[in-house]
């Protein structure tokens, strides 16, 4: 099997200042995540590897950089799910910590839960030695600066992180390696100026993520509240299970969240054949996928560029 | 439409002990429910009066009389779903409170959020004046022993769900005389689980989902096993190729057991007022109401049925 990464840096709005940067974080998380699999390394272990570098990349709203909620403090979701034994790990309204995914790893694999949330989860991070970090550090002046203006009465976090000039929403990844397993990881800060321990779709398998070796994996971004009422990821799997290609199974699913409940969002999806896409219904979606030595990404709807890897 | 409600009172295997009130318990809660669909009341009422007359009652693991986590402390999750516009409301984690079905409709109707959890859902119970219950309250004393006694011999969890524990998360399904569905979810979750899990029950497509397009789910059993399978989705997914709800349940029970080893039940409505109640552990205490008849369950196969009487509006 031809491995394949395919991730997402969220698909809010970016004003034009920030555009370059979400580009070219995506496409470092997808060679990073590569570079993994080329070696014969898991899905899983790629899927995290390109989360993590979008976490620690204060450009995306996940790990640093992220959204904060009304109270001004960040409270992040995650989530990593294995196709091969749909095992899956994930962290709600988790604090002080700089690598959820890396957390929402460690609840699939040492406890025999699927999801830890807030105070527990932080709980477990000490129990696991994780690192503890100053919540002030995975601010930044752009988080900061969103979050006041969205205090303002009158303002619409929702609209403003979707359709205005917002932050964008989540990163994920999803993979399938060369023993043809797949899997998929999604975090986020949440929504902007959310209400203190709201969870949206990310933690959630099914909205957030899902993976199963014999259909394939799906990461979305976009309007968390409306994921969930459709159980997204879920949704995509189904209709490739009903022999929908990967492209034709997001559009359908995308559109049917956007009538059905007026939500847009994005999402990227690869199949148990290594067949993959990236589709939103938002005006752009930083996105970028490594396949048989060649780096795919694209911004802007319809939009997809392709350089050899060798060339970078 | 003629008006369907199901209630499960938790997938487990149920000791002799508490079979026969685990029975009245479902029995109450559906003609609590049955009630309100009567007198023209929607499925999101009756689903909601039916689960807090279970998160009220004792015997069942949900509200009064839920599991403790590792720490000694009640940690409750609810869900609950409104099949027209697909809306939902959920919480996880929260504390102190007697009906985490009516606050996790309050998330669905007064916020523009689905789900919250922990401190931030607890603030937001403040806020809103939910009367807070003293932790004391919702234990009962055999819990608070069951707990000791598995604090001196650690079990796994899936020994301990798979050895008799009680696992009973409560839950109700309704259709309404408008063909609206709805479902509701409540439980404390696992004995001694980490603090902070969150299972399947507040889980959209895992622990409940309802679309009037296909129909009305609640789940009940190994929460992890449920979530992996997404199982209230699952459920209607068979429907939506379809399957009658009985085969649709059957088949996504079966396919849990098979693929992640996980057993646990389901209740079932359809908008067409079909109906069923599946489980694939010991037991399953469950109770529904069609056309002023009367079923419920424990065994496996076992289906009773009673005429109602018509309650004078």
């Amino acid at each position: 099997m031809l491995p394949v990464i395919v991730v997402h840096g969220g698909a809010g709005l970016v004003g034009a200042e920030r555009l370059e940067g979400s580009c070219r974080g995506v496409q470092e998380a997808a060679l990073a995540a590569y570079r993994i699999l080329q070696q014969g390394g898991s899905a899983l272990d790629a899927v995290e590897e390109a989360v993590v570098k979008m976490e620690d990349n204060p450009m995306y709203n996940a790990g640093c950089g992220s959204v904060l909620n009304e109270l001004g403090e960040v409270e992040m979701d995650a989530i990593i799910m294995d196709g091969k034994t749909l095992a899956s790990g994930a962290v709600s309204a988790v604090r002080g910590i700089a690598n959820p995914i890396k957390l929402s790893r460690l609840v699939m694999e040492k406890t025999q839960h699927l999801c830890l949330t807030a105070e527990g989860a932080s709980r477990f991070a000490k129990a696991m030695g994780v690192p503890e970090v100053e919540e002030e550090s995975l601010k930044t002046d752009y988080s900061r600066k969103r979050w006041v203006e969205n205090l303002a009465p009158g303002s619409n976090p929702v609209e403003s992180q979707m359709y205005g000039k917002g932050k964008m929403g989540t990163v994920g990844a999803v993979a399938i390696d060369s023993q043809g397993n797949v899997a998929s990881a999604t975090s986020t800060g949440g929504m902007l100026n959310k209400m203190a321990g709201r969870v949206g779709d990310t933690p959630c398998v099914g909205c957030g993520a899902y993976a199963d070796n014999l259909f394939g994996a799906a990461s979305p971004t976009g309007h968390g509240e409306a994921i969930m009422k459709v159980t997204l990821c879920r949704l995509i799997l189904f209709h490739m299970e009903q022999g929908m290609s990967p492209e034709k199974a997001a559009d359908t699913a995308l559109e049917y969240m956007k009538t059905r409940v007026q939500g847009i969002g994005g999402v990227i999806v690869v199949n148990s054949s290594g067949d993959w896409v990236a589709r939103f219904t938002s005006e752009k979606m930083p996105w970028a996928a490594v396949k048989n030595d060649q780096l795919h990404y694209g911004f802007y709807k319809g939009e997809s560029f392709t350089l050899p890897v060798s060339s970078i | 439409m003629k008006p369907v409600i199901v209630v499960h009172g938790g997938a487990w295997a149920i000791p002799d002990k508490i079979a026969e009130d685990s029975i009245s318990g479902v029995k109450n809660a559906i003609l609590e429910g049955i009630k309100i669909l009567e007198k023209g009341g929607s499925a999101l009422d009756a689903v909601e009066r039916a689960v807090r007359s279970m998160e009220d009652n004792p015997v069942f693991d949900a509200g009064h009389g839920a599991v403790l986590n590792a720490n000694g402390e009640v940690e409750l999750d609810a869900v609950i779903m409104d099949g027209k516009t697909l809306a939902a409301g959920a919480v996880s984690s929260i504390r102190n409170i007697s009906n985490p079905v009516t606050f996790a409709r309050s998330v669905m109707e007064k916020t523009d959020h689905v789900m919250l959890t922990d401190r931030g859902a607890n603030q937001y119970a403040d806020c809103q004046g939910i009367p807070k219950v003293a932790t004391d309250e919702l234990i009962t004393e055999g819990e608070r022993k069951e707990w000791e006694h598995y604090q001196k011999y650690a079990h796994s969890v899936k020994t301990l769900f798979n050895s008799q524990l009680v696992h009973d998360t409560v839950g109700a399904v309704a259709l309404d005389c408008s063909g609206n569905v709805a479902c509701a979810t409540s439980t404390g979750g696992i004995r001694n689980k980490m603090v902070g899990r969150v299972g399947d029950t507040p889980i959209i497509g895992s622990g409940g989902y309802a679309d009037n397009n296909i129909g009305a789910v609640s789940c009940t059993g190994h929460g992890e096993s449920i979530m992996k399978v997404t199982l209230a989705r699952l459920i209607l997914f068979h429907m939506e190729q379809g399957k009658s709800p009985e085969q649709a349940t059957d088949e996504a029970l079966q396919y849990m057991g098979k693929r992640v080893h996980g057993a646990g039940g389901a209740i079932v409505v359809s908008p067409d007022g079909k109906w069923a109640a599946r489980f694939t552990t010991e037991r399953m205490a469950w109770a529904s109401i069609k056309e002023d008849t009367l079923s419920y369950g424990l065994n496996p196969k076992e289906m009773f049925n009673e005429k109602t009487f018509r309650i004078a509006s």
